[in-house]
């Protein structure tokens, strides 16, 4: 008897990515023969309100781009700014953006150990991980007001200075994150499930990576060094000594080899960040707000966040708004245009941990 | 980088002489622009020949008062360690462009999303026609033309009792004659 195709609906809501989007599966028995990305259902046109703000106010939504990981849509912004009008950035704010970024690089981890392992029924991980996260966002609490969306890092600088004693809670957390990763490995790496349900699962291949325009972990699983931190360096990475990881394989996991590795360079990178923080000003002071325009051009800037590269274009017309912004997202790509691909020949019961792996997060592809 | 930069702006302008080339950036980027017929062959011939493989970006910018859409595409060399912004220009009254998927295919992406929000037409595009808007019948909603202050007030209704930005406590008790809680009279105006 032949098999019949039939459509499976998965998603808008679905443990598998953060946000609502649905993927419209065509199967045969429980084969994936063809997938297609539905998205639509949390447009928020943040494009468009931005040109019906100040330069300032649009700072305020950059967050709001990606909740596991909102900083890095903000230093893209602040970077595009300070290019676009040529505006210098103390060297304490610097420092201070590198420890803001790399913390939230951890916390994101964080939260992808507990997706990638809840895609696959293993929650352990995710309650232990989620609950250490927590330690990252009392953190952001104390320095930015605010533990998921912290409207921290602004054209000129950053809000506000280091809180005393900042450092040395830092630093604490930093060495109980890193004593606890070995208890991830116990409970992830080496399990057996994790293994099986992981391994020669969701395959991008190396020149598929590069001709689709793959980012980010996902590159790296597949074999290539490839990161914004050291290709194109930005505030103080080039004076930071750390590694790029690899993994050969293009699996998911390869891609979570990469993401484990990268939590102890991001542990690395803090603790150089405290050692080297210089003392001085924190913010270079922008004009009044209302009155406060943008030379005639475009800028975009780009920074690494856990799914890859993020950027912010804007283009301005000499006004006081800006003329068009427009953000990439790393899911822009992986969400749409590889997943698509990369699902076909899958098991439905790979759909969840797929999404997982390559870092898709909806709202970065419907701003 | 400075030289590196001429090298290369050099070796474009040997394939593509109608270009206008725009350098003046303290870092690693430089622009070039050219007319809509030849922006296939020089995106081609950076991701084929010069090794300008990663495309980061592609946007959209409605430039109302000289009606054009400018359509920038942003290129990165791996090996050279260099942007370029690539730009082209479509006359805002008749915007089409034949399609570009076929040199990165996440454009395909990025021309659905333009096709929909500017109302861009893009050649040989296969596509469903939604992609974000669903039953939408209005004009593309990015384009600089749409005002979208006048929409929400053609479309949607205010709630009753709100017109005028009155206090939600107050409106309520207007309207039931519930009274506002002991707890809460002092937030209320």
């Amino acid at each position: 008897m032949r098999e019949k195709e039939t459509t499976l609906y998965i998603g808008p809501q679905h443990p598998g990515i953060t946000g609502n989007m649905m993927v419209r599966l065509k199967v045969t028995g429980d084969t994936i023969v063809k997938a297609t990305t539905e998205v639509g259902y949390l447009h928020r046109a943040f494009e468009k309100l931005q040109e019906q703000r100040n330069w300032l106010q649009c700072f305020t939504l950059m967050c709001r781009f990606c909740v596991p990981e909102p900083d890095p849509a903000e230093e893209s912004y602040a970077r595009a700014v300070e290019l676009l009008e040529g505006r210098e950035v103390p060297e304490r704010a610097k420092y201070i953006r590198v420890l803001v970024l790399e913390l939230a690089r951890l916390g994101a981890y964080m939260l992808w150990y507990g997706g990638q392992n809840g895609s696959l029924g293993l929650y352990t991980v995710g309650q232990w991980s989620v609950g250490d996260r927590n330690y990252i966002l009392d953190l952001f609490e104390e320095l930015t007001g605010g533990r998921v969306y912290h409207m921290y890092i602004w054209p000129g600088g950053v809000r506000r200075d280091l809180p005393k004693g900042f450092e040395e809670k830092v630093l604490r957390t930093m060495d109980y994150l890193e004593n606890r990763l070995k208890d991830y490995d116990d409970l992830m790496f080496d399990n057996t499930i994790f293994q099986k349900r992981t391994q020669g699962i969701g395959i991008v291949s190396k020149e598929k990576a590069i001709e689709w325009g793959v980012v980010g972990p996902v590159l790296r699983g597949c074999g290539i060094k490839s990161d914004i931190r050291i290709d194109d360096p930005y505030e103080v990475y080039d004076r930071l000594d750390f590694e790029v990881p690899t993994q050969e394989g293009g699996d998911i996991w390869a891609r979570a080899l990469v993401r484990r590795q990268e939590v102890r360079q991001s542990i690395r990178i803090i603790r150089q960040v405290i050692e080297q923080m210089p003392s001085g000003e924190y913010y270079n002071r922008i004009p009044n707000p209302q009155k406060w325009a943008l030379p005639k051009g475009d800028a975009y800037a780009r920074t690494e966040s856990v799914r890859g590269e993020v950027g912010m274009y804007i283009a301005s017309d000499g006004g006081t708004k800006p003329r068009r912004t427009h953000f990439r997202g790393a899911a822009y790509v992986h969400g749409v245009t590889l997943l698509e691909k990369v699902l076909v020949g899958a098991n439905i019961s790979d759909v969840s941990p797929i999404m997982n792996s390559l870092g898709v997060c909806p709202p970065e592809i419907e701003r | 980088m400075k030289e590196l930069k001429e090298q290369l702006i050099n070796r474009i302008k040997a394939h593509f002489p109608d270009i206008t080339v725009e350098n003046n950036f303290n870092y690693n980027r430089f622009d070039v622009s050219i007319n809509k017929e030849s922006i296939h062959s020089i995106l081609f011939y950076l991701k084929d020949v010069m090794g300008f493989k990663h495309l980061s970006d592609t946007n959209c910018v409605d430039w109302l008062e000289e009606g054009e859409f400018e359509i920038v595409f942003i290129v990165w060399s791996p090996a050279e360690k260099i942007k370029i912004f690539v730009r082209t220009r479509i006359d805002r009254n008749n915007p089409v462009l034949e399609t570009l998927d076929m040199i990165w295919p996440q454009l395909h992406t990025y021309e659905r999303e333009f096709r929909e929000m500017f109302g861009i037409q893009f050649t040989g595009l296969e596509a469903p026609d939604e992609f974000i808007l669903e039953d939408w019948q209005g004009p593309p909603p990015y384009r600089r033309d749409f005002d979208t202050a006048a929409f929400a007030a053609e479309t949607f209704f205010e709630r009753p009792g709100r017109e005028d930005a009155e206090d939600v406590r107050e409106a309520i008790t207007k309207l039931t004659g519930e009274e506002i809680p002991e707890f809460a009279k002092k937030y209320s105006r």
